[in-house]
């Protein structure tokens, strides 16, 4: 005989009761069932015995510890739900909700009206049974914003840290199974802006955030929602921190080239380095800024490593566009002289050169990624003669025409000779 | 590649309002509101929007306002400004704005924080694309003059990347949907001037690839629904020249299903109604035949705009 959605739900209720640390959490074909309690019946240790005990006796006080077992399966803190089960217990996970969100909410208007017209404890179950239901929910259904906001509404009413710790949880387990989920990524923001103010130990919050968005990340290639969550964080960060990020997220970078949200992480962080060291008098002083210099320099070097090594990564080539205009507009030698003629060579400009020469020259291989690079190489010269000063404008005008960029373009990406007359006009 | 499918298309969408009894589209009910706008406006776009009753569906949207004067996804559900914006839009594609009590919604305005930016409810998740919904749905109610224009314009800009493009806050990774809705509200309160065209258009136009798809941020596949965001944004700005017309038109017609209507995000994938929006919407930005012109800023068929402003 088939279970009802609401027994369904108590079984999963009655999962996290015995097991809240819960870390994980993934949809299941039926087929995979068996291969999961197989394998849990060879790598099993005490502890989780102790755990699989528990469930087991709840589920066979039920008498269903048989269909229990084709519809979750709990080990090591991970949780798997049966596909074929899902529709019956959303439905009764979204009834079992809304039911209790309607009680809470007229309990709610009642007391503010009359006053405290029942016994503490019944608003403490009434708040308990909604807390379970929107977790299984939310579980089901990553984006029910109803669900997450009626969770802000009980936490932000009791102000208990523990419970705000809970939905940190609670959302970092959502997102194991939906990195993408946008509600989850937004629910974190919120609790950490609520305890940023009284939290003892921020910094190592922040930290432990950034990791958690590196470790979505690896999982999730170009994350826009995780991504974002970890460039909102570097608000909170000062310069030490910022420093460090930049630094540890250098090795990921570097294996992920294609992953532009990375490299714009890290555009922000150097654009934060920049933004803490303008001011303060300390900070004025030129060992300062060539130590800037210098770290601009080398994450120049970096990425010129990084596109060669990978022949035809856009990404790489935009991240370059955003390190060279930078440079432009604050290192470039002379910038503001009016001294360019056609024999003005500037250091950083020939590297430039040098390198989208070397691209240039393998256009004739039939590889697509080189066929690519070629036309990154045509586009990021087009992108130094738009941001260079005027007069040295045209000395890059001369340069382009000399490396018959157009007719590249023209010959492999049709589509952007438009752009191309446009810019050089 | 073919033409457009107009009649299954309209089959299709009034198909998925139907299926009810699989977990994928009951997983999609919080977010009905928004839904209901693709699909109708989509409706419209190719001339069948008399297909739908309009008595049930204005009744179900209206049965989705809260006293606050905002709307929630479904029956039951939070108001949210995503889904007061769709809310207003469809009853605007009915011509039933006089439903609307527009004091009320316009309550919205208590959404504007400090710093001009716009939050989607009173939890105060703040977005550009929330300060996009904003001006759109007060524009459409007359109402613009109830917030800080200067200050929200402020905002957008101060959203904007070293690359030209947006993101969802100060410093947020350019994103083709947020570009939109940035480039949609500077449009709706005439300050078009504060974008540098050239460097924008220059980002939008390499978001094209080799297939003719557009793609929403570099290194991703291409997909229909950015058809529509880098398209309305490229001739927002005027820079609709600087990619090819012909090869989008191409590669968002390989994306239909021929046999049972809809369109996917790119060629061979499942069909859904969000896509098929996108893809009908970038079709009508293309001024393919027998489809009605859409709006690029306020994202609803020309006429119904020209009703809004214009009517008596």
């Amino acid at each position: 005989m088939s279970q009802t959605g609401a027994d369904l739900l108590k079984q999963l209720e009655d999962i996290f009761e015995s097991d809240p640390l819960i870390d994980e959490v993934g949809f299941v074909h039926p087929s995979q069932f068996d291969l999961l309690n197989e394998e849990s019946s060879i790598s099993s240790n005490s502890s989780d015995k102790a755990i699989s005990q528990a469930t087991k006796s709840t589920a066979s006080s039920e008498g269903c510890s048989e269909q229990k077992n084709k519809s979750f399966w709990n080990k090591d803190h991970k949780l798997g739900i049966s596909t074929s089960i899902l529709l019956p217990l959303y439905k009764a996970a979204k009834l079992a909700f809304m039911t209790a969100l309607k009680q809470y909410k007229t309990y709610g208007n009642q007391s503010d009206e009359i006053g405290n017209w029942l016994p503490a404890s019944s608003s403490c179950d009434l708040q308990s049974i909604l807390m379970r239901h929107s977790r299984s929910l939310l579980l089901l259904s990553c984006d029910f914003m109803t669900a997450w906001n009626c969770r802000k509404l009980v936490v932000s009413k009791k102000q208990q840290h523990s419970m705000f710790l809970d939905e940190l949880h609670l959302s970092a387990l959502v997102i194991s199974y939906s990195p993408k989920s946008e509600q989850a990524w937004n629910h974190r923001r919120w609790v950490i802006k609520s305890i940023s103010a009284h939290c003892s130990d921020f910094k190592d919050l922040l930290r432990k955030e950034s990791e958690l968005v590196e470790k979505v990340a690896e999982r999730s290639k170009m994350n826009y929602r995780a991504w974002n969550h970890r460039c909102w964080l570097i608000s909170y960060m000062d310069q030490e921190q910022a420093v460090c990020e930049l630094k540890k997220s250098r090795s990921w970078a570097a294996l992920h080239v294609a992953d532009n949200c990375c490299l714009h992480y890290r555009s922000r962080l150097l654009l934060k380095m920049m933004e803490e060291s303008g001011g303060s008098e300390k900070n004025e002083s030129s060992g300062y800024k060539a130590d800037i210099k210098q770290a601009w320099k080398d994450e120049l070097d970096w990425n010129e490593t990084l596109i060669k090594r990978y022949v035809g990564r856009e990404a790489l080539w935009l991240y370059r566009r955003f390190l060279s205009m930078y440079w432009i507009n604050n290192f470039l030698s002379d910038s503001g002289g009016t001294s360019y003629n056609s024999n003005y060579c500037d250091p950083f400009l020939e590297n430039e050169f040098c390198l989208i020469d070397s691209c240039l020259a393998v256009q004739d291989n039939e590889f697509a990624d080189f066929q690519s690079q070629a036309v990154y190489a045509a586009s990021y010269m087009l992108w130094l003669k738009v941001q260079v000063p005027e007069p040295l404008g045209n000395v890059l005008r001369a340069k382009m025409r000399a490396m018959d960029l157009k007719t590249l373009v023209d010959n492999s990406y049709q589509e952007r000779s438009s752009l191309f007359n446009h810019f050089m006009s | 590649m073919g033409e457009l499918a107009t009649d299954k298309h309209v089959k299709y969408i009034l198909s998925v309002e139907k299926r009810k009894d699989d977990f994928e589209s009951v997983v999609m009910e919080h977010l009905r509101m928004n839904g209901a706008y693709w699909g109708l406006t989509a409706l419209d776009l190719m001339g069948k929007l008399d297909a739908v009753d309009v008595d049930e569906v204005v009744s179900w949207v209206m049965s989705c306002q809260h006293d606050s004067g905002g709307f929630g996804g479904n029956v039951g559900h939070d108001p949210h400004i995503l889904y007061t914006l769709s809310a207003v839009q469809v009853l605007a594609l009915f011509d039933k704005m006089d439903l609307i009590d527009s004091d009320k919604v316009t309550n919205i305005v208590g959404l504007q924080n400090e710093d001009g930016s716009f939050s989607g409810d009173m939890w105060g998740e703040v977005d550009t694309r929330f300060s996009y919904i904003a001006i759109c749905c007060l524009s459409i109610l007359h109402r613009l003059d109830r917030i800080s224009v200067e200050k929200a314009v402020k905002y957008i800009i101060s959203c904007k990347n070293m690359d030209g493009g947006f993101g969802c806050t100060p410093g947020g990774e350019s994103h083709s949907g947020q570009i939109f809705c940035c480039v949609g509200a500077l449009a709706l309160t005439g300050s078009l001037d504060l974008v540098d065209k050239d460097l924008l258009g220059w980002w939008l136009c390499e978001r094209q690839v080799k297939s003719g798809g557009l793609n929403g941020r570099p290194e991703k596949l291409p997909d229909v629904c950015y058809s529509w965001w880098v398209l309305s944004s490229l001739i927002m700005i005027d820079r609709v020249h600087w990619i090819s017309k012909e090869k989008l038109t191409k590669f968002i017609l390989d994306c239909q299903d021929k046999e049972k209507g809809g369109i996917s995000d790119r060629p061979d994938d499942a069909v859904d109604v969000f896509h098929t929006y996108f893809g009908v919407a970038g079709l009508s930005l293309l001024e393919y035949p027998g489809l009605k012109p859409i709006d690029p800023a306020y994202a609803l068929p020309v006429d119904v705009v020209n009703r809004i402003f214009f009517k008596k």
